[in-house]
């Protein structure tokens, strides 16, 4: 790892050396205008800044002013995974609410590690675009003492690897990276933080009763009241003797040897350190009933820990000042520190109220980790989500598919991969490798500005790293706009881009899926069929839909299929979609085989004769662990917020809480779902029941000799622990 | 290099540590193998710690966790806290894993401490060893600020695959290897149909014909035109330097055929089952050897590349198995946690009860030592929170000079990972010089010391505390004030009380009903959820029961939207894992569930106040 960094330094140096020489040749001040060749080095990168916990409030003061006389942002992220199991991938036939259950689950899994946000204005003196990519790193740490959000997130480990195959650097991110609260738990910091102060530095009334009735019941805790109490009182006659005795320093000192004398608020003062709050509890008794003038206050320190100080005050006057100045100044400690602890969210904060045109890659997921990290949960619907990102940011253009449905580009890219590198090298030669000499007149020149002051934090940026990628993304709209016919030479600097006709119909178009073969509007929340997709599979009919899990796992489709065709008829059966090994979607060609399958099912599983046996539908029954319900079981599973590997476990887990929500929420539900129900609820009342206890059961499986040497061998532990632990 | 005397990693000794243990990575570990088996075979006891990215046990820093019931709490039952760890162990992911076998003479201990860094890579891309894994933030920020290298161990890892994995993967992943006749089903011959016969005999004449033509001197003059001819006509083939013909199979059963026809061929041949994807054999390759001494040099050239790809598939797991199957004592500070997680990682999928899981590890590890269980046997050490804690507290009290040397060099420079486990071996030298034990190799007739089996395979589940008590007054007094036993018959679980603190419940609760005038005590187990224990036997069953029937003077509690529920609850709540939702919601959901009648079996907790947390001490951390 040191190697490769000191290579990119190395190689960083190199690049630096280059762009002065030319800018002296150029004499163009102190941007680097990559798109004429210098920039290029080995990964064709540009000048990107990297910013951490350390240049943040520095860059962040930069930032603002970029953003403010930008004409665009592009961003980018980076996470630490995309699917919390291979069932939650995006399937082209997902219906449009479960297709935001997984995205939300995704977005709500994961972390983002890196955030990149560039952005881009138009410099007409020069007739090229300036640009100003920075790398975020971030890492959601825990700043202040209350009970955040899930401090706790997920990674994949092929994503993992993915990023550290582009060399990513994940202790950077863990020990630098920046933190953030999103607006929602700044207000809830807020609130849990000031009565907290309020209460605990004062000494409401309330608290006295309540501490006095701490029962002393131990000899220890009487033992070690006393010896406070003494210290107390020897610190106390300590401080009120006059310090000029020297005698009486000598004794302070030899008498204090626990604590550490301090002056706070200018008065004298204990640091009570290593105590556990059963004794600062016991302290603080001791201090109400039997020193009037000695006061517990309890601060935040720097480090952000609990400092708990037992002052001398003189009067009773200045006691109250004195916990009339602790409070304020934790009034304002705690909007200081909030504040503070917002972190990386002032970022967010800014682009949404600049409110300029947002642009990305495929971002929709993207953007629901902003609303997730920075904003707030996220609501339970595509449509409600898609309105509030609206609120934040008005405008926002995804260039995967203005690749996709712009002809002109089409006929372009020729077939091409549209993933944003290989987009990005086909429509920016200049820019991704500017070594070789194209025609000016088509390509958008893109210059990257880097202050040669700050330069230590700037790299040379490499594909998959969040900012160079906001680079590219920003590049490659820029582009696309030229193709499209947006004159840039013709634009007034106060011009608004998502005013321009030309552009209007690709803004706040996104997708919601990379194969759901739609484009939902932000604007409106509207879901339409994209023009120009491929389908892979008919459209479905999710009313004729089935779920089935937990069948033996040797069963292929075609056994699936065979087995439901004799009961249902040859053609009942439209198509069969594994979800995973342990899970099928299968779609029938009548709605009402739905319910019949399910009821039929159930029959046979209450049944147990020969004919239930010699039943076409038992080798799906096979097991005994078969499960069934229809496409709204399905939707309830993928709402769920934990993830097993194997569907039929998650099926299972989720069993209980399923049930839960039908037991206090719709009491109206037809029939059919009325089966799911008692589906999903089996599972888990069955395997609770396997799980008990049972001496029948038990007694009737054979048990090797092995078991039993076990069980002997553990009971024997067992009251081996009991008798010494008596 | 001799570290001696305690302290609980002073500056000194930290240093002293710094580099004491050999760091393996991917590009190592092949090479260290062979060196880490021989100390494992030396030693007397291995001990390891690990490094997670998250844990069930109550840290500092655990509080910012929304679902903090999820660690183990003061409430929790053997059972119960297995069930936590088991969920911890599945979530969470291993990132390091020092071992260090080492031999104790008296007071002199040598050790070798290896560090493996791991990451679970999805080399075989099934899903294996784990599609993803939880972190907790403040378990990766703590690390950091010790100085771990996480791009170390994300690119340099070592990945593994479970016992269970690798079977599974073995399905998919096929490994050639010598074909052996199953003694198991009776041998195809006997009962033979004429297609086998004829199949057998073609097998047979085939490689006769094939074999003589081998064996007879080649011409050394030949062509190639010649030789790839005869090649092509004997549909001989050369593996190695070998000749050898493959014989195209498309069943065990033909396998089994095949392999018995040319047994009775000659001893020169051997027979190698080439597997596809999906495990069906597809041929049988025969190879022929010119000697009794080649054929045992292509058997330990077949074995070589079995190993290089088995430790491909292990990769760390070769470790544990090695460990494994030394049968040596392993110590560990944190059992529960430790062989949860190892259990998950490198054997198999946790078992769903306490019970299963320890008769599972046996089969594994027959002799595992818990120093936390240890450290009960010596009254004062019961509440020393954690190794620097205990060892302090034993350099104060007794004198045990421990001479801990470490025959590596100081080679790897500034890295202080692997110390913890040092220590580990350190107090575990001091304790077993207090309680006199002995290893089993150490034992003489008429030895009074203990036998150390009686201390193996007894966790005790580890709480850590929010606090490290350094203070002695903390360790020396009131041992017993404050853990006692409680039958979980006196558990009470509240919850419907909103935000509030565990001192301002219970003054309320008083108010509510007249069993809370009765000496209780009360800990919040997170922001939803109180824990009530009553210490009248019996006032907790009327309690529960007051409420079930709905009757007057439980009127106020419902009224203010308390609820209710006793231990069942709350391990039925463990044991359907519904970690996911706040404590209150997880009892909800399970009373709404059909009750079942089965007896509940009281069981014991070490109900202690400072295990507990109240809210204050969560914002303290």
């Amino acid at each position: 790892m040191m190697m490769m960094m000191r290579r990119r330094r190395s190689e960083w140096r190199l690049v630096r050396a280059c762009s002065r020489t030319l800018t002296l040749t150029l004499t163009l001040g102190p941007s680097r205008p990559i798109s004429s060749g210098e920039a290029g080095g080995s990964g064709g990168g540009a000048a990107v800044k990297k910013v951490t916990r350390w240049n943040f409030a520095e860059a962040l003061e930069g930032l603002r002013a970029r953003v403010r006389e930008a004409d665009f942002v592009a961003v980018d992220l980076e996470m630490t995974g995309v699917t919390t199991a291979p069932w939650r991938d995006a399937f082209e036939f997902d219906r449009p609410d479960v297709r935001y259950l997984k995205l939300r689950d995704s977005a709500r899994s994961f972390a983002v590690v890196q955030l990149g946000v560039c952005p881009f204005r138009w410099h007409a003196a020069t007739s090229s675009f300036r640009a100003h990519p920075h790398n975020f790193y971030i890492f959601p740490r825990k700043e202040l003492p209350i009970d955040g959000p899930s401090y706790e997130f997920l990674c994949q480990t092929t994503s993992m690897d993915f990023l550290a195959k582009y060399q990513f650097d994940f202790n950077t991110c863990i020990n630098e990276g920046i933190s953030y609260l999103s607006r929602a738990q700044e207000i809830e910091a807020l609130r849990k933080l000031r009565p907290q102060y309020e209460d605990s530095s004062a000494a409401p009334s309330h608290t006295f009763e309540e501490l006095g009735d701490i029962p002393i019941v131990s000899t220890a805790d009487l033992l070690f009241t006393e010896r406070m109490k003494n210290r107390f009182t020897e610190w106390r006659e300590g401080i009120l003797r006059s310090p000029s005795e020297d005698s009486s320093e000598e004794s302070l000192k030899f008498s204090t040897v626990q604590f550490q004398t301090v002056f706070f608020k200018m008065r004298p003062a204990i640091m009570l350190n290593g105590f556990s709050s059963h004794q600062l509890k016991l302290i603080q008794l001791i201090l109400r009933k039997h020193f009037k003038d000695l006061l517990y206050v309890r601060t935040v320190g720097e480090d952000g820990t609990w400092q708990k100080r037992v002052v001398y005050t003189d009067s009773e006057e200045d006691k109250a000042s004195l916990l009339k100045e602790v409070q304020e100044d934790a009034t304002r400690s705690t909007v200081s520190r909030v504040r503070s602890a917002v972190g990386f969210r002032h970022v967010i904060d800014l682009l949404a109220s600049e409110q300029k045109l947002i642009v990305g890659h495929n971002c929709l997921l993207d953007i629901a980790h902003i609303y997730n990290k920075f904003i707030g949960p996220l609501p339970s619907s595509m449509a409600e989500f898609v309105l509030a990102v609206h609120e934040i940011f008005p405008y926002v253009v995804d260039t995967k598919h203005l690749l996709n449905s712009s002809q002109g580009i089409q006929y372009f890219m020729k077939k091409k991969s549209k993933s944003l590198s290989s987009a990005f090298s086909l429509l920016c030669p200049a820019v991704s490798s500017p070594s070789k000499n194209f025609g000016t007149s088509s390509h958008v020149k893109v210059e990257v500005e880097s202050d040669e002051a700050g330069s230590s934090c700037f790299s040379s940026g490499a594909k998959h790293e969040a900012g160079y990628d906001a680079f590219m993304t920003g590049c490659v709209f820029a582009q696309i706009c030229c193709h499209l016919g947006v004159n840039f030479e013709l634009l007034s600097p106060s011009a608004n881009l998502t005013k321009i006709d030309r552009l209007a119909p690709y803004i706040n178009l996104l997708y919601p899926a990379w194969n759901s073969g739609t484009v939902i509007n932000l604007s409106t929340g509207t879901e339409k069929p994209e023009p120009g997709y491929k389908r892979n599979y008919p459209p479905v009919v999710f009313s004729k839909v089935i779920l089935v899990w937990g069948f033996p796992s040797k069963l292929k489709p075609k056994d699936l299929k065979e087995s439901i065709c004799k009961v249902f008829g040859p053609d009942s059966v439209t198509s069969i979609f594994f979800i995973d090994s342990t899970a099928a979607l299968i779609q029938l060609s009548k709605e009402e085989f739905v319910n019949d399958f399910l009821l039929l099912k159930d029959t046979l599983e209450r049944k147990d004769d020969a004919i239930s046996v010699l039943h076409p539908l038992s080798v799906l029954l096979e097991g005994g662990n078969t499960r069934a319900g229809n496409y709204d079981t399905y939707r309830d599973i993928c709402a769920a917020s934990a993830s097993k590997f194997l569907f039929a476990d998650q099926a299972d887990a989720v069993g209980t809480t399923c049930k839960r929500k039908l037991d206090f929420g719709s009491r109206d539900s037809a029939g059919s779902s009325e089966t799911t129900e008692v589906e999903t609820i089996s599972p888990d009342v069955k395997r609770l029941e396997g799980l008990k206890p049972d001496p029948k059961k038990q007694s009737s499986r054979p048990l090797s000799c092995e078991d039993i040497l076990d069980s002997l061998y553990a009971s024997k532990s067992l009251l081996g622990k009991r008798m010494r632990s008596a | 290099m001799a570290a001696s005397g305690g302290g609980g990693g002073g500056v000194a000794a930290r240093r002293r540590f710094c580099g004491a243990a050999k760091q393996i990575t991917k590009s190592n570990l092949a090479a260290a193998l062979g060196e880490i088996e021989s100390r494992v075979r030396g030693c007397d006891f291995v001990a390891v710690a690990s490094r997670r990215t998250g844990d069930s046990s109550s840290s500092s820093s655990g509080a910012g966790d929304r679902r903090r019931w999820r660690r183990v709490l003061g409430a929790d039952t053997a059972e119960t806290a297995y069930l936590k760890a088991k969920r911890a162990a599945e979530s969470f992911e291993l990132l390091q894993l020092a071992v260090c076998p080492f031999r104790l003479r008296g007071s002199k201990v040598l050790a070798f401490p290896y560090n493996f860094h791991l990451f679970p890579r999805d080399e075989l891309n099934m899903g294996m060893p784990s599609y993803s894994f939880s972190c907790q933030t403040s378990f990766l920020t703590s690390m950091a600020r010790e100085g771990f290298d996480f791009n170390l161990c994300v690119y340099d890892g070592l990945s593994y695959l479970s016992r269970v994995q690798e079977s599974m993967s073995r399905e998919r992943i096929p490994i050639p290897h010598v074909g052996r006749l199953s003694s198991s089903s009776s041998p195809p011959s006997t009962r033979s149909s004429v297609a086998d016969s004829i199949f057998m005999g073609r097998v047979k004449s085939r490689v006769e014909h094939w074999r003589k033509a081998a064996k007879e001197p080649s011409n050394a003059a030949e062509g190639s035109l010649v030789k790839s001819l005869r090649k092509l006509i004997l549909g001989g083939d050369e593996y190695g330097s070998r000749p050898c013909l493959i014989i195209d199979v498309c069943s065990d059963h033909q396998v089994q055929l095949a392999l018995e026809a040319v047994s009775h061929i000659s001893d020169e041949l051997v027979p190698i089952v080439v597997p596809e994807k999906g495990g069906e054999p597809t041929a049988v390759r025969v190879v022929l050897t010119s000697s009794e001494d080649d054929k045992n040099l292509l058997m330990a050239e077949i074995q070589k590349m079995e190993d290089e790809q088995n430790l491909k598939v292990r990769g760390f797991r070769e470790v544990i198995d090695l460990i494994s199957s030394s049968q040596k004592p392993i110590i560990s500070y944190n059992c529960m946690h430790d062989f949860t997680f190892i259990h998950s990682k490198f054997l198999g999928p946790l078992p769903p009860t306490e019970h299963e899981f320890m008769c599972s590890l046996r089969m594994a590890f027959n002799n595992v030592i818990d120093v936390g269980h240890l450290l009960k046997e010596i009254g004062p050490l019961r509440r020393a929170k954690n190794i620097p804690s205990a060892l302090s507290y034993l350099k104060r009290r007794f004198f045990v000079p421990v001479d801990l040397e470490i025959p590596f060099g100081d080679e790897n420079g500034e890295k202080s990972d692997g110390h913890d486990v040092l220590r580990l071996v350190r107090l575990f030298a001091k304790l077993n010089h207090l309680l006199k034990i002995t290893p089993d190799c150490q034992t003489q007739p008429g030895d009074q010391s203990t036998q150390i089996e009686d201390y193996s395979n007894v966790f005790y589940p580890t709480y850590t505390s929010v606090q490290e008590h350094e203070d002695e007054e903390n360790i020396g007094v009131g041992v017993n004030t404050n853990v006692r036993k409680v039958s979980t018959e006196n558990l009470v679980f509240l919850w419907g009380f909103g935000e509030t603190s565990a001192n301002d419940l219970k003054h309320r609760l008083k108010g509510y009903h007249v069993l809370f005038s009765e000496e209780f005590e009360l800990r919040l187990a997170d922001n939803t959820c109180a824990v009530v224990v009553f210490f009248r036997p019996g006032a907790a069953e009327e309690l529960l029961r007051e409420i079930g029937s709905g009757s007057a003077s439980a009127e106020n509690m419902a009224s203010e939207g308390l609820k209710a529920a006793g231990f069942e609850a709350y391990k039925k709540v463990c044991i359907l894992g519904l970690w996911d939702a706040d404590l209150a919601d997880s009892l909800e959901s399970v009373l709404a569930e059909p009750t079942s009648d089965h007896a509940a079996v009281p069981a014991e907790v070490l109900w202690s106040g400072e295990l507990m947390l109240d809210i204050n001490d969560l914002l303290e951390s």
